[in-house]
């Protein structure tokens, strides 16, 4: 029995020991956003966050996410819905497939940056999700426009 | 910009073919070869040939109609699953069916196969020395062509010859969603669901291999996670799939791993070639010789026995040569079937001619630019292979060196050109149809969008024509049942031959809405139900002239692209972002190709990359500097207007991006991938 916190909700199921969280996600919960592109960590395709960290979901086990929460594509959280938005802006996306994975490093590379979020940063950041359509040139674009989105979201915060 | 379905699918609500789910369905694992060759002795277990015994053909489009027919061929057909012999790592052995992915993965355990490994033939050169690894077969080729006219050296007036040769390793198309189907065969239907790129191949071939009548055969595309080609035709896996259907009663999903999609699913590229030019002191090249060889893979299945031809045939692309003469073979090898890759020998024909107009400038001492200038047209031509350039060369070349500011840029940087003609895959053209009613209208497109943002451009057609609002149009996934008559996405073809059929639709609907109500009103459209369908027929040559210029840094053995510049003819653009898209995403996998992707075999035929990293896919972190994109608009005759795009950045880039490397390093290149070796 595990149980996993999933965009808020907890989740407490039986699953074999061998079970992948991305196959947790996808065929537990019917949560379909999350995309396997490789099964071997090399696409990125299933990254979601683990605990605010993020992780590619066909290399954890679910048992591993038991007693931590996990965040998907699905989730509502408006600094995610932020970022959504900047890459339909900016066009990137075209068939989709490596999407939901490049959204969630994207969210996670702008709430934890360091630094600059410059496009060097924003480069080195996404090595680690491949896209075949784009050219990733519109991507670092969406990176760019959801982190200005963010910053502002900040200061209007700030200043309520 | 309106939203669209990219809104969805930012938020995870596309519906893939995995996110497909139907009650009391079986999922699909496949037995795949280990070896590269061997004698089948025993197969015990899962659904196996000894049951299924069938051939395919995947060929798709144009590329089916050349060479389907011949007889010859017969003996290099692929199995559905093997019989006897296996012949290339991945090839399907066996099927086997459970609950779900990874109780059919442990069924695998159940399938016994006595193998008895051979020799495997790992390379063109092999091939072509080797016994032919087909029984029956007298060679290992496949498919032999000549083109153009054999000439004598002695006959043709020339003051300098040179030689080289080339290569371009095979490279898969590497979407980043797999390959993957659904069958659901109930009371006499079979209801199919793929990832592809044209639900009519698949239809098709569903028909001509299980014996069922067309009209209880419905093929549905699911949203589609990318293709580059490698989706485009019949798999063998569709068929096992359906047949286990009809067999179980149930539905079955197949979902392929990583590691399979690099095995088995059908890789481009993959040409050897030498070229010998004859040329005047002035530049000029009157003559040039060519012969190059394709690896076709282990059968002819894909596009093995249509590329060597294609390759030949545009071999001299914008340029004006007197005496051509190609001799074009496609071999068999112990490798997965060969298939197109974006670009599908365009790319392979382009760096041949365009590599060697870079020898000859270096030669005689020429601007690389003066070079192509000088041997091309002021006149639209035919060549002596029969690839008839539409538009006169040299004016467009002219054009483009001023608009990319070539002259000024090269004096600083090292910078590559090339050159080269998009002959699209327009025939036999292509279908739309546009039904409407509640407020709304559905677009239905005989060629499949899988990423490429058709939807967006038939929008516009629908903005344009029917003066319907954006918000209230949808682009459908494919669907047989909704439009029969189709072709497929591929070869530069959907906004030429598409877009048409879209135009025409359009206008035969607005005639339905006059002579209903006497006048066309976008909200009498609306409103009520009309239906208009057309099938665009191309049988006429269209093409178009394009440009490309890099430059590029060779620092600490790696390249830092500084420059990706293009002046591409598109007719008439449909949807800006939608062409930017295009040529970017084009563009990296061009750039793919010259410095890291490559789809390898060891010598005993073992696959090398079998991850989708060790193939070589580029990364957020390998992108240019900077896109200088420059677009000419010479409409085209078709009710689009449109010229063909998408491939043009993967036929571009290769040779000028090779140029700009060799001018930093001194050492010419020949072989793509240049790999870390040369640098």
């Amino acid at each position: 029995m595990v149980n996993i916190k999933v965009n808020g909700k907890e989740y407490k199921k039986d699953v074999e020991p061998r079970m992948l969280l991305v196959s947790f996600l996808r065929d537990e919960l019917g949560l379909t956003g999350t995309h396997i592109g490789c099964d071997t960590t090399n696409c990125g395709a299933c990254t979601v966050l683990m605990d605010g960290k993020t992780v590619k979901s066909c290399t954890v086990l679910a048992v591993q996410a038991n007693n931590h929460e996990i965040t998907t594509i699905e989730s509502n959280d408006p600094d995610l819905n932020a970022v959504k938005d900047s890459y339909v802006e900016e066009e990137g996306l075209q068939c989709g497939f490596c999407t939901p994975g490049m959204i969630m490093q994207s969210y996670y590379l702008i709430k934890n940056a360091e630094g600059d979020i410059d496009e060097d940063y924003i480069k080195k950041n996404l090595r680690g999700n491949l896209c075949r359509c784009t050219g990733y040139r519109t991507i670092i674009d969406s990176v760019k426009k959801a982190e200005e989105k963010l910053r502002q979201r900040e200061e209007i915060n700030v200043s309520k | 910009m309106y939203s669209g379905k990219k809104a969805f699918l930012v938020n995870g609500r596309g519906r893939y073919i995995d996110d497909i789910n139907l009650l009391d369905m079986l999922y699909m694992s496949i037995y795949r070869s280990p070896y590269a060759r061997a004698r089948l002795k025993n197969i015990d277990g899962g659904l196996n040939s000894h049951e299924l015994r069938a051939y395919y053909k995947a060929a798709v489009g144009e590329m089916a109609d050349l060479s389907g027919g011949r007889e010859d061929l017969k003996l290099y057909r692929e199995p559905v699953l093997a019989i006897d012999y296996v012949n290339y790592v991945g090839q399907p052995i066996a099927a086997v069916f459970g609950k779900n992915k990874y109780d059919s993965e442990d069924k695998l355990s159940e399938v016994n196969v006595d193998f008895e490994p051979m020799q495997a033939v790992s390379s063109i050169d092999e091939s072509l020395k080797s016994d032919p690894v087909h029984n029956g077969a007298s060679s290992n080729i496949l498919a032999s062509y000549t083109l153009g006219t054999k000439f004598d050296e002695k006959d043709i007036d020339y003051d300098i010859s040179l030689e080289d040769e080339f290569f371009n390793e095979r490279i898969l198309g590497n979407s980043i969603e797999t390959r993957g189907c659904i069958a659901d065969y109930r009371d006499g239907f079979l209801t199919f669901y793929a990832s592809t790129q044209s639900v009519h191949s698949i239809k098709n071939g569903l028909a001509s291999t299980l014996g069922l009548d067309r009209d209880k055969i419905r093929v549905i595309q699911a949203d589609t996670g990318g293709a580059f080609g490698s989706k485009g035709g019949y798999y063998p896996e569709y068929l096992i799939a359906a047949y286990a259907s009809m067999k179980y009663k149930k539905p079955v999903k197949w979902i392929e791993t990583r590691s399979e999609y690099l095995m088995a699913a059908y890789a481009g590229r993959g040409v050897k070639s030498w070229a010998k030019i004859y040329a005047k002191n002035n530049g000029k090249i009157t003559g040039i010789q060519v012969k190059l060889y394709v690896d076709a893979g282990a059968y002819d299945a894909g596009t093995g026995s249509f590329a060597p031809y294609f390759i030949g045939y545009q071999i001299t692309g914008p340029y004006l040569i007197k005496n051509v003469y190609v001799e074009a073979s496609s071999v068999i090898t112990n490798k997965s079937p060969m298939g197109p890759y974006r670009g599908a020998g365009r790319p392979e024909a382009s760096f041949i001619m365009e590599r060697m107009i870079d020898l000859l400038a270096d030669r005689i001492g020429k601007d690389p630019a003066d070079v192509r200038l000088i041997n091309a047209s002021d006149v639209p031509f035919t060549s002596p292979t029969g690839l008839q350039v539409m538009d006169a060369s040299r004016p467009f070349l002219e054009k483009a060196l001023k608009t990319m500011n070539y002259y000024e840029i090269s004096k600083n940087e090292k910078t590559g050109l090339s050159f080269f003609v998009l002959i699209p895959s327009t025939r036999p053209g292509e279908s739309a149809r546009i039904v409407s009613g509640d407020g709304h209208i559905k677009v239905y497109l005989g060629g499949d969008t899988h990423g490429q943002g058709h939807e967006a451009w038939a929008r516009n057609i629908i903005k344009e024509y029917l003066n319907v609002d954006e918000s209230l149009v949808t682009l459908e996934n494919g669907d047989t049942k909704e439009l029969d008559e189709g072709v497929g996405a591929w070869g530069s073809r959907s906004a030429i031959v598409g877009g048409s059929a879209l135009v025409n639709a359009c206008k035969k609907i607005r005639e339905q809405v006059k002579s209903k109500f006497g006048e066309y009103a976008p909200d009498k459209l609306l409103n009520n139900h009309f239906d208009a369908e057309d099938f665009f027929s191309a049988d006429f040559s269209l093409n178009s002239l394009n440009a490309n210029m890099i430059t590029a840094r060779v620092l600490n053995h790696s390249v830092d692209i500084t420059g990706w510049y293009c002046y591409y003819d598109l007719g008439n653009v449909l949807d800006m972002g939608n062409v930017i898209g295009q040529i970017q995403g084009g563009a990296l996998e061009g750039i793919g190709q010259v410095l890291s992707e490559g789809i390898k075999y060891s010598d005993d035929g073992q696959l090398i990359t079998n991850s989708i990293s060790l193939a070589g896919l580029l990364k957020a972190d390998d992108i240019p500097d900077k896109f200088h994109i420059h677009i000419a608009e010479n409409p085209s005759d078709v009710p689009s207007h449109a010229k063909g795009l998408g491939e043009s950045p993967t036929i571009g880039t290769p040779s000028a991006l090779a140029r700009a490397i060799e001018l930093n390093t001194g050492r010419r290149v020949r072989i793509t991938p240049i790999g870390p070796d040369y640098l």
